[in-house]
């Protein structure tokens, strides 16, 4: 007997994409099915079952997917990498869609589901340690409705565990993506000319190459550890060498005027997230990826500063080969 | 051919010999230079250009890889930063405060010990002379992590600073973590208490915290050397405090000193006060194992004792003492 397929939604966005297309040509494009809105590239040939995640009735649907496409494991991508306006829609599609997509799994005989999720739901503070190990309780700023969908995404995800112990759940927990052909609020970021920063403050970040996403999510749903695994780069940047590195100018605001600033821009439609990710700027969660080590066998290949590198190169080649041929 | 009669010296003989000087190891920092000359040149060139964003972006960004290397430790330390801003700390020691480091040796030469003092001074510059004092004077050149209090490790422009010359921000995680990779860390276990103490209570050592230190130091099996600063209490005498000028900032404390508020910023000028920083002997816990942490008579206990020994080793060396500026 062949073995069961595997099902991979939020094919739209970057880390879904990509798994589908590695998943197609490892295993053979029989063996995934793209599940979601999206639709994958059509010369993959990889099937594509279209569920809206955020309608009323997507887990009957679901299940009716699992079952006729004999799927035995699930990568749920489906979250949005930076802030919506749209909060309802959000909402219905990252908590209420992974819901039901839990709901569908266990029903349907999946045996296993990775959910990707963010360190960033740890909650930037000063009160963290260097490094966040998986056990530390999520706090996330509650105003933050971008973070308070995926925690109770993660919620899902635990109570489900919990209740079904035949179904084994992953959460990855990825540190923000950059690199080619990435596209997030750190990108965004990345492409302004001039980059707003909290003044006085230099966090510590942790910014993973998609390269080392991959390999852990590829590891994640052939291990299947239970529980949350963080995936980290090899080594955090400070945020303004990160912006120095790519080029860019720092505008620093004092941290009492950013959050109001950040909101108002927001509100108007011309900033790019709301007041409260000032956190994000002033504070690190910079998270311990020890457990991926253990659990995955996943060594991260990359520094923060390569999956700067690689961006800049991507982005501004120009500025990459003055670099490279700048003496040493 | 006439051409094989010229001889092109290779380096002309008028000009001293220049020793390779410092192996100029692959400079990480050096993604700054896209064109020749220091930041002023680069300045120049920016106005010429008609100080467009992006020359300004290549000024700053120069300005910032001269200071910073790119690539620092897991917790933030910059080795070129601290490189950059050692001769300032160097001057501090030798000519601002005269620091006399005694008892240096008490630190093991390899492996992790837990450095304890008493804190004192408004301002975290008893951690950096610690540090100094430890990396002068100690046959092994160590170099000291030293725990910051939340106040400072989170205080904008404080912050990073602490954090790129090697502090890391005082919590049990921390401190473990670093001594079990076999580091020296600093700890100042009185807190906030102590370092923002009027001057009338000065060099009397407030409560060791909850006796935190001792249980990381059990639990990694850390053996503890005391140290007493003195000097340090007299650079910023707290003669009042007006705290709640400082509560909308989240700052504990906010002191009068002679100088500040009166003279506003030279009122961050320390007094140059005669400093010593002696080390203890080593308290070693190994003996009590890592489960012991778990016994809150012995870790109190422990405490206790550590503080003792800190206080006996002020008042000793206070009673030695003739003058504050002059030792």
């Amino acid at each position: 007997m062949s073995p069961r397929r595997t099902a991979v939604t939020g094919v739209g966005s970057f880390l879904g994409s990509r798994l589908l297309r590695r998943l197609a040509e490892k295993q053979g494009p029989d063996r995934v099915v793209a599940v979601g809105v999206a639709a994958p590239p059509r010369r993959l040939g990889v099937r594509h079952r279209e569920v809206d995640l955020a309608q009323p009735g997507s887990d009957q649907r679901l299940l009716d997917v699992f079952r006729e496409e004999d799927v035995g494991a699930v990568f749920h991508a489906a979250f949005f990498t930076s802030p919506r306006r749209d909060t309802a829609y959000a909402h219905e599609l990252e908590s209420i869609g992974t819901l039901s997509l839990f709901a569908a799994a266990a029903a349907g005989g999946v045996e296993r589901v990775v959910l990707r999720s963010f360190t960033a739901l740890y909650g930037a503070s000063g009160q963290n340690p260097a490094f966040l190990t998986e056990d530390r309780p999520l706090q996330p700023d509650p105003s933050l409705a971008w973070a308070r969908d995926k925690l109770e995404a993660e919620q899902h995800a635990a109570s489900f565990a919990r209740r079904y112990p035949d179904l084994r759940v992953t959460v990855l927990r990825f540190a923000p993506l950059l690199g080619p052909r990435v596209q997030n609020f750190y990108t965004a970021i990345f492409d302004r000319r001039v980059v707003p920063v909290v003044m006085g403050y230099d966090p510590l970040l942790q910014l993973l190459h998609p390269d080392d996403a991959l390999a852990a999510a590829e590891a994640a749903l052939e291990k299947a550890p239970r529980g949350a695994v963080n995936v980290v780069p090899k080594s955090p940047i400070p945020l303004l060498t990160a912006i120095h590195l790519a080029g860019k100018m720092p505008a620093p605001v004092p941290h009492p005027v950013a959050y109001v600033v950040g909101d108002l821009l927001w509100a108007t439609g011309l900033g790019g997230a709301p007041g409260a990710f000032a956190h994000y700027a002033r504070f690190g969660f910079v998270a311990d990826g020890e457990r991926a080590q253990r659990e995955l066998g996943f060594v991260p290949r990359h520094s923060s500063r390569d999956a700067v590198l690689a961006y800049v190169a991507y982005r501004r080649p120009r500025l990459a080969s003055t670099r490279a041929e700048a003496p040493a | 051919m006439r051409a094989a009669a010229k001889v092109v010296p290779l380096r002309p003989r008028t000009q001293p010999y220049e020793p390779a000087a410092r192996p100029r190891a692959p400079r990480p920092g050096a993604h700054g230079s896209d064109d020749p000359g220091g930041p002023l040149v680069a300045l120049a060139r920016a106005a010429e250009a008609g100080l467009t964003l992006e020359s300004l972006a290549r000024l700053w960004r120069r300005v910032y890889f001269a200071w910073h290397s790119e690539d620092v430790d897991e917790f933030g330390y910059d080795p070129k930063f601290t490189e950059t801003i050692l001769p300032f700390f160097e001057f501090l020691y030798t000519i601002w405060w005269r620091v006399e480091a005694t008892g240096i040796e008490n630190v093991p030469r390899a492996g992790p010990a837990l450095i304890v003092a008493n804190h004192s001074g408004v301002l975290p510059w008893d951690g950096v002379m610690i540090n100094l004092a430890v990396r002068h004077e100690h046959p092994a050149r160590r170099s000291c992590r030293m725990l910051a209090l939340d106040m400072f490790a989170l205080l904008p422009f404080l912050a990073p600073l602490l954090a790129q010359s090697g502090a890391v921000r005082a919590n049990p995680e921390n401190a473990e973590r670093l001594l079990r990779k076999g580091e020296l860390v600093g700890v100042f276990p009185e807190g906030v208490k102590g370092v923002g103490k009027r001057f009338k209570d000065r060099y009397k050592l407030a409560r060791f915290g909850r006796g935190g230190f001792v249980k990381i130091a059990l639990r990694t099996g850390a053996p503890i050397v005391p140290c007493a600063v003195v000097g340090a209490e007299e650079i910023h005498p707290a003669l009042a405090r007006m705290d709640w000028v400082g509560r909308p900032l989240g700052l504990p404390y906010v002191p009068i000193t002679p100088t500040f508020p009166l003279l506003g910023p030279l009122g961050f000028v320390p007094l140059p006060s005669k400093w010593s920083i002696e080390m203890g002997e080593p308290i070693r816990l190994d003996r009590y194992g890592p489960n012991a942490a778990e016994d809150p008579m012995l870790v109190n206990r422990v405490s206790e004792q550590v503080r003792a020994t800190v206080q006996r080793m002020i008042d000793g060396r206070l009673a030695r003492r003739r003058s504050v500026w002059f030792g």
